[in-house]
């Protein structure tokens, strides 16, 4: 009995956490108004959607380092129409702290004339992700060298990005500016919370007071002075909460650079061309392109484990036996959950 | 993904970023599996009703100097997204047309070399290689392994693929022919383009056999109001010899007056016609032994012959029963005379003629009664003659279930199944009902014509019987439509999908055939309306 009253109380915290019971203390707390949910009329788009993403698979590790296949592209739309997609990376990585900087170094220097960023005390999971995003903003690089003004680039993800690598978004700005290409950041996930007794999910429940205040519309709402916890902040940009499409009701945080969030209606303009790319029966809501991406650059559970065997035949043939190869790259959590990796 | 490769830094390789590019393009219309006995390919779900794949078509896939060659089984939805998200999502809008797709599920029919020969395939097309309708030039080896016998032409699903004629083989003939359809397909109109084909041949003198029709409904003659009749086709009437029973059509020049003699009529052409007591059965077996064989019938209706047959041990009443179905017999059957039609019909089937044999409004017991006559007559004939220039002999059968069913009073028409081959003589049973057909019996048949079968026992006893494999056509026989066929013939590789000629097109296109006798096989111009 005693486990079920816990049980119970825990389904009441996670209730409250996650329930918005009427949206006045939303609006209160948060400073988020009703005219603040701008409705975004979806319109025809006749130029280029770039959609960029990345994946990352572990194909084995031991103790100090660590081998990922890491894969980064985009998928090119005009309007509803896929073009092409493009792959610019689709190599192993070996995650070694010391060396990080040949690894790093070539591609900042010589795509983004940064001198060498410090990740030596990051740890090798940290790197994998490192490198994947910087790999992720060299195909932003290369959409960007191939789309021409009035073009959007999506990204897949947030410009709320790790310390080390901003100085490479910065430049990334800076570039889609001078090209006047439309750039922003499209989140699936947002750690976004408002509340003062507990972290409630902010994204989420904008969604649902949006539901409320603009039933049936696509709107995007500026969080710009709102109330929030909105991460570190400091990227060069504002961040938007947009539903996409009145016919579904999640919501995703969207980010755009200082240069496209200065001038209201041109962000408009921009989200009703994606609203329009969004309304696809196959990810209603959610800009077509980057569930394209999304599928045409993700590296399935299939290809990472065909991977890692060929790994396996080269070290074999090298005269490496299975047995030390155990040994070496066991993780003995392993052993405990009785798993086994070979 | 070389292991080296991970340890340069990156600055050392060719160039610090590999694009690859996937461009929009072919991405369907490719082989993606299976194995040697079924390929999957995948075409756009949202082609135009022109361009959409049927069950039945052929599709061609080109692979180095081999072109393979595969019919459509079935057709599935499918797509690169998994699970059921066809089924939960909302809206209609779908922007990647090449992310959803039909699978195509294919049979191998065999593949085509760079000199054109056919032949069964071993092995399977590269994974990814391109797929295509199959045209008129990858059938174009199906034209060199057809026979003399038009009957339609080629059909690609529904399409007709033009100048790729259909023909049987007149070789085949006396290895039997079924004709399977329910009423309304087209039964009728085949025999009549059959028959119009044997016509040519008879005049043209490339004659291999002489093609015995007779024709209960009267449709073959003269045909019925815009329904033409074998008549019709003057080119090629010398190749054609006519009988009827009705006044009215023998009255016509060239229609003969059917006569049988008493004479030719055997007790077994009666016992075919009733269920029989055992008495009665030993009954109608002792009568070639008591009377002469050329007058049994004159003799046994008198009260001599039946006192006769009683001295012979038979009771008063299953001598009566016998006689009294011998003159019901023959007062149904007033063609039955003192002279008779046979020697000339046989005659002219030795001459490779198509004999038409006119019963127009007979009753179903009498029109198997004149059947067993002429086909015993013509068996007996073919197996005591043995002169080489006589051509062979086919004889159709009308509602063959009749007389070939299980448990039927099969011996005659079995005899001329099992043994006829032997003697030149070669059956074509047609029938609504092949699944009443005795089992070995169509196991003989060589050559199938299937015109739409809704019955799944029907489909199964064929395709039990079948020398070639029908069972993956289960569904193209299904929903064959009037007009089209299926047929499985010897010296052809495969079972062929068909369009029967409209009769009525055929006559004419044949009317206006060149005379020129040298035009090859298939060299007809498609002649459609």
């Amino acid at each position: 009995m005693g486990e079920e009253r816990r049980l119970s109380m825990v389904a009441e915290i996670i209730r409250d956490h996650i329930h918005l019971e009427g949206i006045d203390q939303y609006l209160k707390s948060t400073g988020i108004k009703e005219s603040d949910f701008v409705p975004i009329k979806p319109a025809d788009f006749s130029g280029r959607i770039f959609a960029v993403d990345g994946s990352n698979a572990a194909l084995c590790g031991w103790m100090t380092a660590r081998v990922n296949l890491i894969r980064a592209g985009y998928a090119v739309y005009r309007g509803r129409e896929w073009q092409s997609t493009a792959i610019t990376f689709d190599d192993l990585f070996l995650a070694d702290p010391l060396l990080c900087q040949s690894n790093f170094d070539p591609y900042l220097e010589h795509y983004f004339g940064l001198t060498g960023i410090d990740l030596q005390e990051s740890d090798l999971d940290r790197l994998s992700s490192y490198y994947r995003e910087m790999q992720e903003y060299l195909a932003i690089n290369d959409a960007l060298d191939h789309a021409r003004p009035g073009d959007i680039i999506l990204y897949d993800g947030s410009f709320e990005v790790f310390e080390p690598l901003r100085a490479v978004l910065s430049v990334i700005f800076h570039r889609a500016s001078k090209r006047e290409v439309a750039l922003l950041a499209v989140s699936k996930s947002s750690s976004l919370s408002w509340g003062q007794e507990i972290t409630l999910p902010f994204v989420q429940h904008t969604a649902l007071a949006g539901s409320q205040l603009c039933p049936d519309e696509a709107w995007c709402i500026s969080l710009k002075d709102k109330n929030l916890a909105a991460g570190q902040g400091g990227w060069g940009g504002q961040s938007y909460v947009v539903r996409f499409c009145g016919q579904t009701s999640l919501a995703f945080r969207v980010d755009a650079p200082a240069y496209l969030s200065r001038d209201m209606e041109g962000i408009s303009a921009i989200l009703g061309n994606l609203a329009d790319h969004s309304c696809s029966a196959e990810c209603m809501g959610y800009p077509h392109a980057l569930f394209r991406a999304h599928r045409d650059i993700r590296i399935t559970e299939q290809e990472a484990t065909g991977a890692r065997e060929r790994l396996w035949a080269r070290l074999l043939e090298m005269g490496i036996a299975m047995g030390q190869i155990r040994m070496l790259m066991l993780d003995y959590h392993d052993i405990l959950e009785m798993k086994s990796r070979f | 993904m070389d292991g080296e490769r991970i340890r340069d830094p990156p600055s050392e390789r060719a160039g610090l970023l590999e694009r690859r590019v996937m461009e929009k393009g072919e991405t369907t219309y490719r082989i993606v599996s299976k194995n040697v006995s079924e390929y999957h390919f995948i075409v756009p779900y949202d082609l135009s009703e022109e361009e959409r794949a049927e069950v039945g078509q052929i599709f061609s896939v080109r692979d180095g100097s081999l072109t393979y060659l595969a019919r459509v089984l079935n057709i599935e939805h499918s797509s690169n997204y998994d699970g059921h998200w066809d089924t939960t999502i909302k809206g209609t809008n779908f922007f990647d047309s090449d992310q959803i797709f039909n699978l195509v599920i294919a049979e191998p029919l065999g593949c085509v070399d760079e000199a054109g020969e056919f032949r069964k395939s071993r092995t399977l097309p590269t994974k990814f290689s391109a797929v295509k309708r199959a045209e008129r030039d990858q059938f174009r080896f199906l034209s060199q392994v057809m026979g003399d016998i038009e009957v339609g032409y080629l059909r690609n699903g529904t399409r007709l693929v033009e100048e790729i004629p259909v023909a049987l083989h007149s070789e085949a003939m006396d290895h039997h022919m079924g004709v399977f359809a329910t009423t309304g397909m087209g039964k009728s109109n085949f025999m009549k383009v059959f028959a119009a084909s044997c016509m040519r041949l008879a005049v043209r003198g490339e004659s291999k056999f002489g093609l015995l029709i007779v024709d209960p409904h009267g449709e073959y003659l003269k045909g019925k109001a815009a329904i033409k009749g074998l008549v019709h086709l003057q080119r090629y009437r010398d190749g054609l010899a006519c009988y009827s029973t009705d006044r009215q059509n023998a009255a016509d020049p060239g229609v003969e007056e059917l006569a049988i003699a008493e004479s030719e009529i055997f007790p077994e052409d009666i016992a075919l016609l009733y269920e029989w007591s055992p008495p009665q059965r030993d009954a109608l077996d002792a009568i070639s032994r008591i009377f002469d064989p050329g007058s049994w019938l004159e003799e046994i209706k008198t009260g001599e012959g039946m006192g006769r047959m009683m001295q012979e041990g038979f009771k008063d009443s299953t001598v009566s029963v016998l006689v009294r179905r011998i003159k019901n017999e023959l007062e149904r059957n007033k063609y039955v005379k003192k002279r008779s039609s046979l020697a000339n019909i046989l005659a002219n089937l030795k001459r490779g003629k198509v004999v038409l044999v006119d019963i127009p409004r007979m009753a179903d017991r009498s029109e198997l009664f004149l059947l067993s006559v002429i086909s015993r007559y013509i068996l007996d004939e073919y197996k005591r003659e043995e002169d080489e220039s006589r051509k062979n002999c086919f004889i159709t059968i009308e509602e063959a279930q009749r007389v070939l069913g299980a448990g039927s009073n099969t011996a005659r028409f079995e005899s001329i199944a099992r043994e006829g081959r032997k003697f030149g003589v070669g059956l074509c049973a047609i029938t609504q009902q092949p699944k009443l057909i005795d089992k070995q019996l169509l196991s003989q048949f060589n050559t199938l014509v299937v015109m739409g079968l809704g019955d799944r026992n029907d489909r199964n006893q064929l395709e039990e019987s079948a020398k070639q494999d029908l069972s993956s056509m289960d569904i193209e026989i299904q929903t064959l439509e009037k007009g089209e066929a299926v047929i499985s013939t010897l010296n052809i590789p495969f079972p062929v999908p068909a369009r029967i000629h409209r009769y009525e097109d055929y006559l004419r296109r044949l009317e206006k055939e060149p005379s020129d006798k040298s035009i090859p096989k298939g060299g007809f111009k498609p002649f459609l309306e």
